[in-house]
């Protein structure tokens, strides 16, 4: 899925259609019950568990880890620990015919081409990996739901103003908008002058490689399905009794779009949204593929599975590692997305 | 679902395989021809066209169907052999040349099923003139072909009338269709000091003299071609079927985005380094090195490039590593300063972060590939550039105290310490292996000057922009061999007025130098001056920090029989398979 | 219906312009120009090449010049040319030496002897039929996964469904190329390793692209068909005395793929248009390297033909999707 950046855009996960039976009541109830059913599902717990796990790594890093990331020994370069011929046959350590690999026990993955700790380096890339995971999705779910509420609940010429951007944004060309905030934020390091919110910004891109920003545009280039969404759930909340009744009391239509559609149509969007993640990863991954990726030297895991896939048939554990830890965090937010579905479906109330 | 609606339903279904099913090839090998399938970068050839080609796979091309006036040896680039010229002279005044063009080379097709001889309205054979050679050369010069090439002829060789030809843009709302414009644009191209006195002899007038004017001669774009053919087919005439040609090789298929493939020229009946062709066909595939060497390993190649992420299994392979060559490529891997811009507008400075890189370490642990360590910018093999050998105390090397010395004369002399340099940018396009080297400098630079510097990765396009606009402090580049000789590096790139030099290094003595060697005939006087040119660049001056030397390293299997070219273009004609 | 398509045509339009227009100023903004090289050419050069593709002119100019060629259909006397046989889409040869020269997506810069319409007359045929053959694959493996998860929830069955469809959605193309390369190309030889003509050919390329897809659709189709077997008409249906077979073939089924042909539409654009990773870890001919390279090398032209086609086929398959809709659930009804 989500190979090019084009089809990002549209490879959006599941869209569950029925979570529109949201019934009049405080929100806050809502939330609360929709909590406690999350706690009984086992699975979504397990996710919310591993996804804490990564959450802390990404924080604690440099205590995690055991070496820094960018700390080079070039000697060990491609060196590989002495338990991996055990699970891949096909790499041979050196020593044996054909050997031509380092085996060094410093690294518990192995080193990578320069000679980095690849443990520490898949650690480290949980920063750019989770900001990726959450930059993106949290900008088209803030825009999605906006354009998308306002569409399905004003109708007419709005509305149809709205889809027709939505439509425009499908064919969206991301990549030229990719690499036109990539020229900007990567050429501009050593010209802004410290002290100036250019400077701060900058600042903040290179901690997370150059990647921030990145991530800020595509999910601008990618809330065509949020919206959809949004305005297929508005659409149904607004003939609904309570929002009828709200009408009927004269209450404004700015006051009953904020305070009784928005938070009933929440739910549903943050699970498609959660769905959605691994789709900003992988385009992550094809970034570096295509040579748009993250700024050297920081890792991240995308960029890790783009490099070491080239050399997979002789290296495999460079590739395949930060590829499981991709793996583990897409099962992870799956299982917590069903989960926040379920919990959020009203018709589920009271099944347990 | 209804019974009915189920049929329908497969009926549709198989409708639409028999629609998508790719088409079977039908076609079956002849067993007995011997063939070579290799492996040329992804993507489309950009073009088989002499005067546009510009990119190695085109030019490889053009060198196997059209073959230019002189020949280089492939295993010492800057020996010439006769080509399409059989001999040649210079004038007193060392500034015309006249080339005897043979006589007996005729022009050929593929016709579908084979290679055929073109025959006038006479019925007879078709022959190559100096006349085509003169349409060939004027052709890569002519406005209208805008051709990349054009400025060898026109800066390099000063060729007579060249430029004015060139640089000739018709006037303001019209164009070239105009006659007026037309009869004054083959005014120009008339004065072009390039003419076919009779068929087989060709005079070529430059304005100086010049002492590397042969490899000029030896350019792929120094070729006849027919005139008749491409004004018939226009873009479209190098398709085969349209084009003709008349070197080792012709153009049988050209699956665009897939494959290309030549198959021999039985009627070139083979000139001294270049015999009569032992391959029947040679098949190109499109495809990126990974891949390539997929299909290596099944035993689906001939011969690939290797990758960098494949090479310690293939050194290490009992089989492989036998079928592995390393072999020089005329390429110089280098990184720019630019010198108006703090800390680097001080030469210490320049030589410091020079002088810190350990090149050894780079081509030992990083690059892998048998590259060569470099201590100035032209590759030695190059005519008259200096060789380890002859020069080994020439140039910059790794030395960290040396580095350290340098650059704490330039912080007490600001009266500054390492943390108050301004923030440094190393800036580079966004390829795996670049991205390595330089992050292998950075730690190096780290590790023995102590300075942080921020590593910058851009897309292709834009890295190229910034370079031509505003250069940032460090930059990546490399330099590839056009003709074989140190002035395509030295003069080339880094005259001050060289569009390639994006240092905004400028310095006086350095232009003197490189262009008085450029006109010298003696090889030896020639090197001693290069020897100078190269000391200022990267040692005095520092304006660069040469890095290595490239190597091409490939794969080939055992029952092919092959020569190693040097110049980055094999010489297929002389290739067999066992 | 007929008035329906009408007003989606027109949209259609609409959206197109809008995309030219947005592309064409994005890609005059990014730095850099489709003359640039690692050899800086001399600017007389650069003057004659920018002659040779009208580049000189005003942005305003050469975007109303582009989008002309393809919309301004061409009636001209005299003798078609081969370059300009290549340079249009359609010829209709009136008689009399008169000729009909309609849509013209103008040069490339990059290869000399091509135009944007050769690149779509042969690549894109050949991205259309694996994109089909992957998107059949999806299908193939995603709609049982995701039925057999849904009505297995949360017993192993369920996740083990999942677990392939995660996975699937987990190994990129980068990864799962290279793997199926390795093993089925060079250690078994059961494929060509690269290549594009035979039935052979097809199958390593397609399992790649299709098995990433196939996960969205599992996972929608498990989505979707949980939601409708708590629908009434399924109580209704089961409480007639229907067969549970019946119940979910159906009733169920048929109506749970609502939101999967939704994605389907997008879906299929993106995938007959080619992708860039797995034509060049499997060496095909597609148009999918055309949307990045065209990009990187600055081909203008390129740029736009490839944005246009697949804004249109896009367009096309919303249409296709929306009319499916009916078909799926009788109740939607297009005036």
């Amino acid at each position: 899925m989500a190979e090019t950046a084009r089809s990002t855009t549209h490879s959006k996960e599941a869209v569950p259609i029925s979570l529109t039976e949201t019934e009049t009541q405080k929100s806050q109830g809502l939330w609360m019950e929709a909590f406690k059913r999350l706690r009984r599902n086992r699975m979504a717990l397990v996710g919310l568990g591993i996804i804490s796990v990564i959450v802390f790594c990404a924080l604690f890093a440099e205590v995690v880890a055991p070496y820094p990331y960018d700390a080079q020994i070039r000697k060990d370069n491609n060196a590989i620990p002495a338990w991996l011929p055990t699970f891949f046959p096909t790499v041979k350590p050196k020593g044996v015919e054909g050997g031509y690999a380092t085996v060094s026990d410093r690294y518990l993955l192995g080193a990578d081409a320069l000679g980095r700790d690849l443990f520490s380096r898949i650690i480290h890339g949980t920063r750019v990996s989770l900001a990726v995971a959450l930059v993106g999705p949290l900008t088209s779910l803030l825009i999605g739901i906006i354009l998308g509420s306002l569409a399905g609940f004003y109708g007419g010429w709005v509305d149809n103003l709205i889809m027709r951007i939505v439509d425009l944004m499908y064919a969206f060309p991301a990549l030229l908008l990719i690499i036109l905030m990539m020229a900007f934020f990567r050429s501009s390091f050593s010209q802004s002058e410290p002290g100036t919110l250019a400077f701060a910004l900058n600042k903040v891109d290179s901690a997370f490689g150059g990647m921030l920003f990145i991530f800020i545009g595509i999910g601008i280039a990618s809330w065509e399905n949020m919206a959809r969404l949004a305005r297929g759930q508005t659409l149904s909340v607004k003939v609904r009794d309570f929002v009828l009744a709200a009408e009927s009391i004269g209450m404004k239509k700015r006051a009953i779009l904020m305070r009784h559609v928005m938070p009933n149509i929440l739910g549903p969007l943050i699970v498609a949204e959660t769905l959605a993640i691994p789709a900003y990863i992988s385009t992550e991954a094809f970034l570096s593929f295509i040579g748009l990726g993250v700024n050297p030297p920081t890792p991240s895991w995308g960029s890790m599975i783009a490099v070491g896939a080239q050399g997979i048939r002789s290296f495999p554990n460079q590739a395949i590692f930060p590829a499981l830890a991709l793996a583990l965090t897409m099962f992870a937010f799956n299982f917590l997305g069903d989960g926040l579905r379920d919990a959020l479906d009203p018709r589920m109330r009271g099944v347990d | 679902m209804s019974l009915k609606r189920r049929f329908y339903l497969l009926f549709v279904l198989v409708l639409m395989m028999g629609l998508v099913a790719p088409a079977v090839n039908g076609t079956v090998m002849a067993q007995d021809p011997k063939t070579l399938t290799l492996a040329f970068g992804a993507g489309d050839i950009p073009t088989i066209d002499p005067s546009t080609a510009t990119d190695t796979t085109s030019v490889q091309v053009t060198l196997m169907t059209f073959f230019p006036l002189v020949r280089s040896n492939e295993e010492n680039p800057s020996e010439n052999f006769p080509g399409l010229a059989e001999s040649w002279s210079l004038s007193e005044d060392g500034m015309v040349w006249t080339f005897k063009i043979r006589s007996n080379i005729p022009w050929v097709k593929w016709d579908g099923s084979a290679v055929v001889e073109v025959k006038d309205a006479n019925g007879a054979t078709m022959m190559v003139t100096a006349k085509d050679v003169e349409y060939g050369a004027k052709r890569l010069i002519d406005p209208r072909t805008a051709s990349d090439y054009a400025y060898v002829p026109v800066d390099s060789l000063k060729l007579k009338g060249a430029g004015e030809f060139n640089s000739f843009a018709a006037p303001e709302g019209k164009d070239f269709t105009d006659p007026a414009v037309l009869e004054e644009l083959n005014k120009l191209r008339d004065a072009v000091g390039i003419k076919a006195v009779d068929d087989t002899t060709l005079q070529v007038e430059t304005t100086e003299k010049i002492g590397f004017a042969l490899g000029i001669f030896g350019m792929w774009n120094w070729v006849a071609l027919p005139q008749a053919v491409i004004e018939e087919f226009g873009d479209l005439w190098t398709e085969p079927g349209n084009a003709v040609s008349y070197g080792p090789f012709v153009v049988s298929e050209w699956k665009h985005d897939e494959s290309m493939t030549l198959v021999k020229n039985p009627f070139w009946a083979g000139i001294e380094n270049s015999p009569a062709p032992a391959i029947d066909s040679i098949t190109f595939k499109f495809l990126d090195t990974s891949p390539a060497f997929s299909e290596y390993e099944a035993g689906t190649m001939d011969m690939v490039g290797v990758p960098l992420s494949e090479l310690d299994r293939v050194k290490a392979d009992p089989a492989m590593s036998k079928e592995l060559f390393i072999g020089p490529n005329f390429c110089t891997y280098y990184y720019g300063f630019n010198v108006t811009k703090a800390p680097f507008d001080d030469a210490r400075v320049r030589r410091a972060f020079s002088m810190a890189v350990d090149r050894q370490d780079i081509v030992d642990n990083v690059t892998k590939g048998g590259q060569i360590p470099a201590r100035w910018f032209s590759r030695p093999g190059l005519a008259a550039a200096p060789t380890p050998e002859d020069s080994p105390e020439l140039g910059i090397g790794f030395d960290v105290e040396g580095a350290k010395k340098e650059l704490q004369a330039y912080l007490d002399e600001k009266g500054m310490t390492i943390d108050q340099l301004p923030p440094i940018t190393l800036m580079m396009n966004q390829v795996e292996g670049h991205i390595k080297i330089g992050e292998a400098i950075q730690a190096m630079w780290k590790e023995n000057l102590g300075v942080d510097v921020q590593l910058s990765a851009q897309e292709w396009g834009v890295f190229l922009d910034t370079l031509n606009q505003d250069p940032p402090q460090v930059w990546r580049l490399g330099w590839c061999l056009d003709y074989a000789d140190a002035d395509n590096f030295l003069k080339g790139v880094f005259r001050s007025t060289s569009g390639n030099n994006h240092t905004m290094w400028k310095n006086a003595e350095y232009d003197k130098i490189v262009d008085e060697a450029g006109a010298e005939t003696d090889n030896a006087k020639r090197l001693e001056m290069y020897r100078q040119a190269e000391e200022l660049l990267v040692k005095t001056d520092a304006a660069i920090i040469p890095i290595y030397w490239y190597t091409t390293v490939s794969v080939t299997k055992p029952n092919v029989v092959r020569t190693y070219s040097l110049s980055g273009h094999e010489y297929y004609e002389k290739w067999d398979k066992k | 219906m007929a008035a329906y398509i009408g007003r989606r045509i027109i949209g259609m339009i609409v959206v197109l312009f809008a995309v030219s227009v947005v592309t064409f100023l994005l890609m005059h903004a990014i730095p850099g120009g489709p003359f640039d090289s690692e050899k800086k050419l001399p600017p007389e050069i650069i003057d004659n090449l920018k002659e040779k593709y009208n580049l000189d002119a005003p942005l305003i100019e050469q975007y109303t010049n582009y989008i002309g060629g393809i919309v301004i259909p061409h009636i001209e006397r005299g003798k078609i040319t081969p370059s300009q046989q290549s340079d249009y889409l359609i010829i209709i040869d009136l008689g009399n030496q008169t000729y009909f020269k309609w849509i013209n997506f103008g040069p490339t810069y990059k290869s000399k002897t091509r135009s944007v319409n050769d690149i779509f007359r042969e690549q894109f045929p050949v991205s259309a039929q694996l994109g089909v053959w992957a998107l059949l694959i999806a299908l193939c493996i995603g709609l049982p996964l995701g039925t057999l998860a849904a009505l297995n929830r949360n017993k192993p069955i369920d996740y083990m469904a999942m677990g392939v469809a995660i996975t699937g959605v987990s190994v990129p193309v980068i990864v799962l190329g290279p793997i199926l390369i390795w093993m089925f190309g060079v250690n078994l030889r059961l494929f060509p390793v690269t290549g594009w003509g035979t039935p052979a050919n097809v199958v390593m390329p397609a399992f790649a692209l299709g098995f990433a897809s196939s996960a969205l659709i599992a996972r929608l189709t498990r989505a979707s068909l949980l939601e409708v077997l708590s629908e009434d008409y399924i109580r209704t249906a089961r409480a007639k005395g229907l067969g549970e077979r019946v119940v979910i073939t159906i009733h169920a089924l048929k109506n749970s793929l609502i939101p999967v042909v939704t994605v389907i539409g997008p879906l299929f654009a993106a995938l007959v248009t080619g992708t860039f990773v797995t034509e060049t870890i499997f060496g095909i001919p597609g148009m999918g390297r055309y949307f990045v390279t065209s990009i990187t090398n600055r081909d203008y032209p390129v740029i736009m033909g490839t944005v246009l086609l697949y804004a249109m086929l896009l367009v096309i398959a919303n249409v296709l999707v929306d009319i499916t809709y009916a078909w799926l659930d009788p109740r939607i009804r297009y005036t």
